[in-house]
Order: C-alpha cells, then structure tokens, then sequence
C-alpha cells in the first residue's frame, strides 16, 4: 500500500482523484493548504505528493522552497499538478525538485493515475538500487 | 533852371526812393526766393531722407524677417547704404563669444593704410564701448569691393561709427570713411542712428520674445519626467535636463565637469548603441525607437529623432538630433500585474471545469454506482462547479463591459426595502446552515420608492453578503442596514454598536446630495489596513482566507459593485478593523 499526499485547496479534485486509482494499491491524504501538508509530510510520511500551487497560506512554489531547504523532511518526489500553465512556472517549479508537472485541466484523471504509478515505480527503482 | 532842377530833384529823389523801394523789394524776393529754394531742398532732404530709412526698414524687415542675426542685418543697412551717402568704405565689427567679426566694402580704391586706419577706428571704438582691449588681431575679417592700390595716396578724411545696441548691451559697430574730409553731417547720422536704433530696437525686443520661449521650453525640459538630451550635428550636447543626468549618473557637484556625449557612451555601454543611433538619427533623418532598455532596475523606451529646421519651404537644416528617455517601469509593472490577473483568472476558470470533466470521466468510466449516495455527491460537486463557474463567466464578462465603458444599468421605480428583504431570504438558508445571524435593519425614512436598477443593486447585495458569509466564522453575524443621508444631517441609526463594532462614520460615505446608504455588516474576520486600499481595483485582487474554501473568489466582484454604484452616481466603500469585522456600503444619490 502506498500513500498518496495530495495537497490540494480543491477538494473535488482528490475526491476525483481517489476514486480514479485502484483503492487497493494506494492510500490517498489530503491536505488543503501547504501549511497542512508540510504536517502531514512529516507525521505521514507518504511515498509522492501531488501538489497543488495556488492556494492559500502556504502555496505550492512556497511548499517546495521549504522543502529545498529543510534538511531533515523527508524527501519525497513531488508531482505538480496544477491548472496555471505558464511555460515559466513549469520550469521554475521543474527546477526546485519537483518530478513532473501536470496541468489538470489538460489531462484525464486516467493519464494522471499513470503519472503517479509511473512516478512512485521510478522511486521504488531507485530505493532498491539503493539498499543494494 | 533851378526850378527845373528843383523839379528834376525833386523827381530824382522819388525815382531815387522809388527805385531803392523797387531794388529792396527785388532783393527781399530774391533772398525769399533763396530761403524759398533752400527750404525746398531742405525739405527735399529731408524727404529722400525719410524715404531712405523707410526703404531701408521695409528692406530690414523683408530681408531680415525675424531674423536674430545681428551680421544680417548689419549687411542689409550697408549693403544699402550707398543709395543715400556717399562714401568710400563702409563696414562693421560684430562681436560673437570666439571673435569680432568685420566686414569692410571698399566703394573706391583706397591704399592698406586707408583700410587699416578704419580698422584701428573700429576697435578703437569698440574698445571704449565695450570697455575692453580690442586688437586688430582679434578681427576676423573679409574684405570686399574694390582693389587695395597703394598707389592710391588719399587718407581717411571722413569717418563715423555708429553702435550697434542689442538689449542694452554693443553688440558691434558700423563704420562708413571718406577720402575727402568735411562729409557726414551730423543729421545725416541722426538718421544712421535711427536706423541703427530701430534695428537694434527690434532685434532687441525679438531676442526678448525668445528668450521667454526659450525659458518656457527650458522649464518645461527641466521639469520632464523623461530624460531628455538634444546634441548638435557635432555631436556637442546641446540640451541635457536634470532626469537624463540622474539616469546616466552624472555627478553635477563635480566641478569643471563638462557632460558630453562620451558621458553617455560610457554610462549606456552595450545596452544602447547611443552614438550610432544619433549617426543614423542625423545623417538619415529617420527616427528610432528601442525596445525596453533595462538601466539600473529601470525599464526605459529610448527614442532617437532627427531635429530638422525649416526656416525656408524645401529648404532643410539639420539642427542634430533628440534622445528621449522614456521611463516605462510602470506600464511593465502594470503588464505583470495583468498577466498575473489573467492567469489567476485562467485558473479560476479552469479549475471548476475541470472537476465537472473529471466527474464526468469517472461516471463514463463506470467507477460510480448510479444510484449511490456517491453518485448523487458526486453529482452535487458537479453542480457547485458548473455555478461557481457560470458566476465567474458572469463577472469576467460584467467587468470587460465596465472595462469598455459599455455597463448599463436600467433605472426604474423599485423598493429598495423590498430588493433587501428579498436577498436576506435568498441568503437566509445558507446563512443558517453555516450557523450564522443574518438580519436588516431598514430605516423608516427611506422613500417607498427610489429610482435604481434593482437587478444591479441586487448584484452589489449578493458580493456583500456572500463576501462576509465567506469571512465570518460560525456563530458570527451580518447585518444589512439601509438608510438615507443627508450630508448636513445628524446620522443616528438604530444598529447594535456593541455587536457590529466596525460601522462606517458620516464621513464615510463621501456624499454630497441625500443619498440612500446600504451597509453589509459582519463580525467577520475583517481586512488589513494593507489590503483595503487594494479592495474595488482590477487587477488586484486581495488574497485573503476565508473561513472555509467552499467557494472562492477573484476578488472581480468588488470591481463590479463599484462600477454599479457609480453608474448611479454613487459610492462604494468599506470600514474595516482585522479581527473584528467589516462594513461594506454603496451610496445612491436620491434625486
């Protein structure tokens, strides 16, 4: 079973979301702002976190900053899914750590359920290359 | 015989007084007959003479024109001159800031010395008027007319110069020499004085008008905002105001420093080409303008143009050319904030959409059992974001009309109680599921009816109410409130002060005729001083939490109620203090 953080101000779109992945597989949070989600990052400690940008308190580019410079969260990839689709805040965020980037409206909930398996499959890769 | 001489003596003596009577008659008509003659040619005189100084100044007029040019006009008197004196040389001095220009036209054949004495006359003369040491050497002079032949003996026996006066100040001299001596009589120069006079008189007084235009363009350079440098065809800096000398650094306080063109080349480096675009500005005589030039965090437009004169038709001079600085920080800032608004929008838009797509999918897709209490959850978020959305449509599209200028409002007769009471129970349900007081409080003095456009007005309530619904925590209250207001009137409303602690003052409304006044009143979570003055702008919207994020808002709404209130010719406006509540009102003038 693997976690799934979705930091979100839209709730429709975890609801959405959940349903759309095999609720065998994965286990979805929410969290509605940033300041929540840096919370449930660390009491939960999930496996990805889909994060949204604009929202408010603490909003995604804000969320991933701290995440840059924290040295003892966890270090998780991040998937960005969001509706801004400025070529310039796709590349920022790229840029600060972020896995990959969606733009909602522009994707089925179909091809955003094969990102995150796609992602989460790359990580586990990694991590047993690792602990070889 | 004696009686006969007697006779003839006496005869000769009536002959005698009869001929000294006729011979005194005779002188006296001839000397009359002189005076008469004189006085003709006196009169003659003096006729040529005046004649000669109108022909002279019709000539200095059309010749000269407008004409500032003290040589010019020097010419034009000499040059005609000799319709009206009679004279061997005749020239003048000018003083200019490098040198003292002469020019001397020689009528006859004269030797060097001739020439040289009336030079030595001039700067003599210049000398005393001036009050300085003027030399020979100082002359750059042109000589015309006649050959120098040293044969030619005669020395100067008549000379005279006349000073040029412009605005108080010698501004050189004419001169006119003879070989013979006794000439120019002292009324003759009179009119060479007046001629002399009023040309320097108009000169004067023309040099005046410029100097005031001159000092209202100047002022008018100093104080611009853009900088602005102007260079001659040699590339010397001919006007540089205070803004162009902040923009390249240019340290005034430095004394003996002279900006010039290489102030700017150096300061302006590789981001603008200055010294070739003036080349181009002046040799081709097209102008150019630059893309954004970035100078120490500012945004500047710079625009080269060619400063061309035409003093005559098809007759061009090219004066150098203008730099103009043109700060454009702001309309970039602006372009961000607008870019920054549009994608929010963007967003806004998208995301509601979107959720009803992603609903739908899942519902194609099979993953929702029709029927469920899932399927009908799934089908009320759907609905939250088909209206969300419409709403959104709704204000983008009433705001681009206010934008256009093109927002219409439809006065009738309406009962504002009535629009009020309607909105307090549209709203009273969602009010009471979210555990909040929702009452009015209608003032009896308020007409019955008032002309307003009541579906607008019931715009403005439902972003008021909705707005402090959003900002109020459960339990909190609003209140809507209405009233009229007379500027001059006390204002004493019936409102529990205690309980909506943030109410507007009479100063408030900013009304200067009886207006209606309805206020929405929460014990909300209120607003930053910092974020009121932001409130009712376009493009900038205040990001502010609300209590809970079922529905969001782009902050359009406010813009919306404002444009309503003053297509009736009122007001909108907020109170605000952070933690304890807000008031939003709008004002309508009744008449």
């Amino acid at each position: 079973m693997k976690k799934i953080l979705v930091i979100d101000d839209d709730q429709f779109f975890a609801k959405t979301l959940e349903k759309a992945l095999p609720a065998e597989k994965y286990e979805l949070l929410v969290a509605e702002d940033g300041e929540v989600g840096l919370e449930k990052l660390k009491s939960e400690k999930p496996d990805l976190i889909i994060l949204d940008l604009m929202m408010p308190k603490l909003d995604g580019t804000a969320f991933l900053r701290k995440l840059q410079e924290s040295k003892d969260l966890p270090k998780v990839p991040i998937l960005v899914s969001s509706n801004l689709s400025s070529v310039k805040k796709i590349s920022d965020v790229m840029s600060m750590g972020a896995v990959g980037y969606v733009i909602k409206s522009d994707e089925s909930l179909q091809s955003i359920a094969q990102d995150i398996e796609r992602v989460i499959g790359e990580a586990d890769r990694k991590n047993s290359n690792n602990s070889k | 015989m004696s009686k006969m001489l007697a006779f003839s003596s006496g005869t000769l003596i009536s002959c005698l007084v009869g001929l000294l009577v006729l011979l005194g008659l005779v002188f006296y008509l001839i000397f009359y007959l002189i005076n008469q003659k004189k006085a003709i040619v006196k009169e003659r005189e003096e006729s040529s003479r005046r004649l000669y100084e109108l022909s002279i100044l019709k000539e200095l007029g059309v010749r000269a024109g407008y004409s500032l040019n003290v040589e010019e006009i020097l010419q034009i008197i000499t040059g005609s001159l000799i319709q009206f004196i009679d004279y061997t040389a005749v020239g003048y001095a000018v003083t200019t800031p490098e040198k003292i220009k002469v020019n001397i036209h020689i009528e006859k054949s004269v030797n060097y010395k001739f020439l040289n004495d009336i030079k030595k006359s001039m700067a003599a003369s210049l000398s005393a008027l001036t009050n300085k040491n003027i030399k020979l050497s100082d002359f750059d002079e042109v000589i015309s007319g006649a050959i120098i032949v040293d044969e030619v003996k005669k020395k100067v026996g008549s000379l005279f110069n006349i000073p040029l006066v412009i605005s108080g100040q010698v501004a050189g001299v004419l001169t006119i020499a003879h070989t013979e001596t006794g000439l120019y009589k002292e009324e003759d120069m009179t009119i060479l004085y007046k001629i002399t006079g009023q040309a320097s008189e108009a000169v004067s007084r023309l040099q005046e008008v410029v100097k005031i235009e001159q000092g209202k363009l100047n002022a008018m350079v100093e104080s611009m905002g853009d900088g602005v440098l102007m260079v001659d065809p040699e590339y010397r800096i001919v006007v540089a105001n205070p803004a162009v000398k902040r923009i390249i650094n240019f340290n005034y306080s430095e004394k003996d420093k002279v900006l010039s063109i290489f102030d700017f080349v150096d300061n302006l480096g590789g981001k603008f080409d200055i010294h070739g675009r003036l080349e181009e500005a002046i040799s081709k005589n097209e102008p150019y303008i630059s893309k954004r030039i970035e100078i120490d965090n500012t945004f500047f437009e710079i625009g080269v143009y060619p400063v061309v004169h035409s003093p005559e038709k098809n007759k061009n001079k090219n004066l150098g050319a203008v730099v103009v600085f043109h700060d454009i920080t702001h309309d970039i800032e602006l372009e961000k904030v607008r870019e920054e608004f549009t994608s929010m929008i963007v967003h806004e838009l998208r995301s509601p959409l979107d959720s009803i797509k992603k609903i739908i999918e899942l519902m194609v897709a099979g993953s929702i059992k029709a029927d469920s209490d899932e399927y009908k959850e799934y089908l009320n978020m759907a609905h939250q974001s088909s209206s969300s959305m419409l709403e959104m449509v709704n204000d983008i599209l009433d705001l681009s009309k206010l934008q256009a200028g093109k927002f219409e409002i439809n006065k009738e007769d309406a009962n504002i109680k009535n629009v009020i009471e309607n909105r307090i129970t549209f709203f009273k349900i969602s009010a009471n599921s979210k555990n909040l007081s929702l009452e009015s409080s209608l003032s009896e003095n308020i007409p019955e009816i008032i002309k307003f456009d009541p579906q607008a007005v019931k715009q403005i309530l439902n972003n008021f109410i909705s707005n402090a619904m959003k900002f109020t925590s459960q339990g909190g209250s609003i209140l809507v409130s209405a009233f009229t207001l007379d500027s001059k009137s006390n204002f004493s409303i019936n409102i529990n002060k205690d309980k909506f602690k943030v109410f507007p003052e009479i100063s408030n409304f900013r009304i200067r005729k009886p207006s209606l006044c309805v206020v929405v009143s929460d014990t909300g979570i209120g607003i930053s001083q910092d974020h009121l003055k932001d409130l009712f702008q376009t493009y900038k919207q205040v990001k502010m939490d609300q209590i809970d994020d079922e529905s969001k808002g782009t902050g359009l709404g406010l813009v919306i109620a404002k444009g309503i209130a003053e297509a009736h010719s009122g007001n909108v406006g907020v109170v605000s203090r952070e933690g304890i509540g807000s008031s939003f009102f709008f004002t309508i003038p009744l008449s």
